[in-house]
């Protein structure tokens, strides 16, 4: 049996990744995505297990090496969008992505900014980044575009001399001081461990 | 890879592979090497796995091995890797002379 699930997840990744595993637990197999939502199909109950990951900094070989990759290692991979962008021919300037990646188009990361991974569940936890200084070079890829996204409103503030332009930053702000605690943690593991 | 500026020292994962890669292996056969060497203690991500495999390549101690056309791709030490395993190994049997002289024998 099959079934399209309408949901829209936004950034929001730790919920999407617990979501798709909860389907699982379920009976439920993602099968493919759409810009507003899932493809299933009916499977054992629990057999898959799922993680997000943001692959929005990588230029379009970065990425499409990165899910070969992960293909090579045994697992299934979906490209999913974060943004809602209905252009066609759009293109998206992320200062935070490495190089190639910068101007986003619909030929490179545009509207696959991330990446689902799926595996055959075998009771060991899934995750992609296992060392404490990989860990930290995937939280800082996290953190660069909340940053943008907090500054960019200060230009407005500044050349208005109006605070409310700072408003829409403070989620950023927010988000920016989330990944900092995370990545201050890291770096103080990092001091006696590798 | 940073380690390797500090005290000349590898990470532990980083010596791994480069270990496992003194016969030609894919990406997955380097996990499977890892975990079955460790008995389990070391289980290597499959994004950390890819970060040092293309990081290894960038400093040139591994390279791809064979063609890869509808295969999967896989990795070989070069002299420059067998070279830097090798001052490794020094650098470890040093640390364990101090460390046994130090604390004895018995572990």
């Amino acid at each position: 049996m099959k079934k399209t699930v309408k949901r829209y997840f936004a950034g929001a990744m730790n919920s999407q990744q617990k979501w798709l595993n909860k389907m699982s637990d379920r009976g439920w197999r993602l099968t493919g995505t759409t810009i507003m939502g899932y493809e299933f199909e009916d499977c054992e109950i629990g057999k898959y297990e799922y993680t997000v990951e943001y692959v929005g900094n990588k230029s379009k070989e970065g990425a499409e090496s990165y899910a070969k990759f992960l293909e090579d290692c045994g697992y299934r991979v979906f490209f999913k969008n974060m943004n809602l962008n209905y252009n066609v021919g759009k293109t998206v300037y992320k200062p935070w992505a490495e190089k190639g990646g910068k101007l986003a188009t619909n030929d490179t990361t545009l509207n696959k900014e991330l990446l689902i991974v799926e595996k055959v569940r075998d009771g060991r936890p899934f995750e992609l980044h296992t060392t404490a200084e990989d860990r930290l070079a995937y939280m800082k890829t996290l953190v660069r575009p909340w940053i943008w996204f907090a500054v960019i409103w200060f230009v407005p503030a500044i050349l208005t001399r109006s605070w409310t332009f700072l408003i829409p930053s403070a989620p950023a702000v927010i988000g920016v001081a989330v990944y900092l605690v995370k990545i201050a943690k890291i770096k103080r593991e990092m001091r006696i461990k590798e | 890879m940073r380690d390797a500026v500090a005290g000349g020292a590898l990470t532990e994962v980083t010596f791994y592979i480069l270990l496992s890669l003194f016969e030609p292996r894919h990406g997955y056969a380097v996990m499977q090497f890892i975990e079955a060497e460790t008995a389990g203690r070391l289980t290597l991500g499959a994004g950390t796995l890819y970060g040092a495999l293309k990081a290894l390549e960038e400093r040139g101690w591994i390279e791809r091995h064979g063609n890869e056309h509808g295969r999967k791709k896989e990795f070989v030490i070069t002299d420059a890797g067998r070279a830097a395993a090798q001052s490794e190994l020094r650098r470890l049997r040093a640390l364990t002379l101090t460390a046994e002289k130090i604390m004895g024998g018995a572990i």
